[in-house]
């Protein structure tokens, strides 16, 4: 037990050097992509925003059938339409996340209308936007519903029978904003780093399910109705995502079963400064980048 | 031309902050004084509230205790009274919002404003995802990180119109980073964290620099609540479960310091600022290194043999 405990230490900074020198070259090198072909994914929040943009990329990559769940009809049903005359099956569900009932309900109609969910894209997402003080008790708990215990219900729901089939992925649509809070946004902020945390978990969780794997991609300020008004200091040197780069993206990742994934990779230098930096250093970089007043444009979604 | 004023300016001020606080790091910084302030916390029937609560006391404040759990509150509440100062005890349910506010009114009319909030009370449901029934992952979350909105929303609002106050946050290195098979408590925590970082940027934002915010982040400390969670042997040994008065007594430094965030032990920072730098491949490696994947197996089997006892308990009542 002793020469294997010793050797398991000797062998730690190996494996350490490995691993870094592996995460940079695959930086640089292209990976090999899994098949799309066999998968039926779902997405919550499929109807608008960067779910739309996912639910088109993932039919183009050639999913076998993309399923829309949202709270919107008439949003899910024109997604759903443009993607099924691109030559993919789509179909829609009317859904609400933040209904734990109705979620484990419309997995049930999922499941014997369509088939095993193998791909679950944890999407949906609504801010409140604004400060503590000012914000509607029911709203900030909407927020926490939908974009946090949302995905532990869709998850309990549908990896279950990943499990058995020992082939599926979960995946999130996370934000910077969990790793990097900025005032005006409270509770997405605080959602959103729980949702980071459970998906963070759940990948170490799932490390010794081969067949299970997990990506989480967390971008920096997107282009869609969502956080319309919003705006930084300087959008030249930091512009908004394009939501079609973000769900091309995304879907590399998942095809090459990447954990984690920074949009921009940018975005680790942010993370890396705000892991050592004071509060008052950071308070003053947030200053000049205009994080602070960015929120008092905010208009969102109508 | 102002923006590359601005510019040098930010940079004057981050290089300036940032030799402040290693200067902070080496020199004892000065403790402020406490005496007479009001003092609220959180889960104080629990062991490490206690302690909080006595440590409180010994620096002079007068002290409000919160708990659901009115036996344990009142044995707190004694034993600070023993130290000369005026303490008054409220059973709370957390999990319920109006719970939270009607006692914070009743607070206010009372006994007057809370100067220094101390959000302590935290859950664990004990269970994997897959296992835990919905209600329990739910309460996790409702008690150690939705609590906190309304805790702020009852009582920052005093502290805004004296300029005056101090947030404590305790939360925990699980809400620095996450492990396996405690899912519900990560995720309540890193909200946690979330919640008070964002917090923080508000209050600076909005120029209220005399109300100072506090996030404690302990490793697991040895109060019973993750009986059995156990790293690998080697390591076990030198990084040890803390003790609820050693937390109690850094976080204490921390506070009176105005330290905007403590992690203890301080060798947690390096985990931390790894969990940026390191891609997560080797992130995992040094996780399985230190027995990560296998530190909650034992907590979780503790806590299935006690709802199990717990059970059978029930069961020879009825009969």
């Amino acid at each position: 037990m002793e020469l294997k405990s010793a050797c398991r230490m000797l062998l730690f900074p190996i494996q350490m050097f490995y691993h870094i020198v592996r995460a940079g070259l695959l930086s640089l090198l292209p990976s090999s992509k899994k098949d799309l072909s066999k998968e039926v994914i779902l997405i919550t929040g499929g109807g608008r925003g960067i779910g739309r943009h996912l639910a088109k990329e993932f039919a183009k990559q050639g999913a076998k059938k993309v399923i829309l769940w949202g709270r919107t009809e008439k949003c899910l049903k024109e997604t759903a339409e443009e993607i099924s005359l691109s030559g993919s099956e789509c179909c829609y569900f009317v859904c609400d996340v933040a209904n734990r009932e109705e979620v484990y309900k419309q997995a049930k109609v999922v499941r014997e209308k369509v088939g095993d969910v193998t791909i679950l894209v944890n999407n949906a997402a609504v801010v409140h936007g604004k400060s503590l003080m000012d914000s509607d008790d029911d709203a900030l708990l909407k927020t926490q519903h939908i974009n946090t215990l949302g995905q532990f219900w869709t998850t309990k729901a549908f990896l279950p029978r990943m499990l058995e089939l020992q082939h599926g992925h979960v995946v999130c649509i996370n934000s910077i904003l969990s790793q990097s809070p900025i005032p005006g946004a409270i509770d997405y902020c605080t959602s959103k780093a729980s949702s980071l945390a459970f998906m963070e978990s759940l990948t170490l969780g799932l490390l010794y399910c081969r067949g299970v794997s997990c990506t989480t991609v967390l971008p920096f300020h997107t282009n869609t109705e969502m956080f319309r008004g919003m705006r930084v200091r300087f959008p030249q040197l930091f512009p908004p995502l394009k939501p079609e780069i973000v769900a091309q993206k995304t879907v590399d990742a998942v095809r090459t079963d990447k954990a984690f994934l920074y949009l921009p990779w940018t975005m680790h230098a942010l993370v890396i400064l705000k892991s050592f930096m004071p509060q008052v250093a950071l308070e003053e970089i947030h200053r000049f980048s205009g994080s602070y007043t960015c929120m008092n444009t905010f208009k969102g979604r109508t | 031309m102002s923006l590359i004023v601005d510019l040098l300016l930010m940079l004057f001020d981050v290089t300036y902050s940032i030799l402040c606080a290693v200067v902070r790091t080496f020199l004892h910084p000065r403790l402020k004084s406490i005496d007479g302030e009001l003092c609220l916390i959180t889960g104080a029937g629990g062991v490490l509230g206690r302690h909080f609560a006595l440590e409180f006391a010994k620096e002079g404040a007068h002290l409000i205790l919160w708990d659901c759990n009115t036996a344990a509150n009142e044995q707190t509440a004694q034993l600070a009274r023993k130290l000369g100062v005026e303490v008054r005890t409220y059973t709370v349910d957390l999990s319920k919002r109006q719970s939270i506010y009607e006692t914070a009114e009743r607070v206010r009319a009372e006994v007057g404003d809370v100067s220094i909030l101390v959000n302590n009370a935290g859950v664990v449901a004990g269970q994997r995802l897959l296992e835990c029934p919905d209600e329990l992952l739910e309460r996790t979350l409702l008690v150690n990180c939705h609590a906190l909105f309304w805790m702020t929303k009852a009582f920052l609002p005093q502290m805004k119109a004296r300029n005056h106050g101090h947030i404590v946050t305790i939360a925990s290195a699980l809400g620095l980073f996450t492990t396996a098979c405690v899912v519900d408590y990560c995720a309540s925590k890193f909200g946690a964290v979330g919640f008070h970082e964002s917090l923080a940027h508000e209050l600076r934002a909005e120029n209220h620099y005399g109300i100072k915010t506090t996030l404690v982040c302990p490793y697991i400390i040895d109060t019973g609540m993750f009986a059995g969670c156990e790293i690998r042997k080697e390591i076990q040994s030198l990084i040890p479960p803390l003790e609820p008065l050693y937390t109690a007594q850094q976080s204490m430094k921390a506070i009176l310091g105005e330290q905007e965030m403590v992690c203890i032990p301080r060798i947690m920072y390096i985990p931390f600022i790894a969990r940026a730098l390191l891609p997560w491949e080797a992130n995992v490696v040094t996780y399985r290194f230190m027995g990560g994947d296998k530190c909650m197996l034992p907590f979780i089997k503790n806590a299935e043999m006690k709802t199990l006892n717990g059970h059978m308990k029930s069961s020879n009542d009825a009969v």
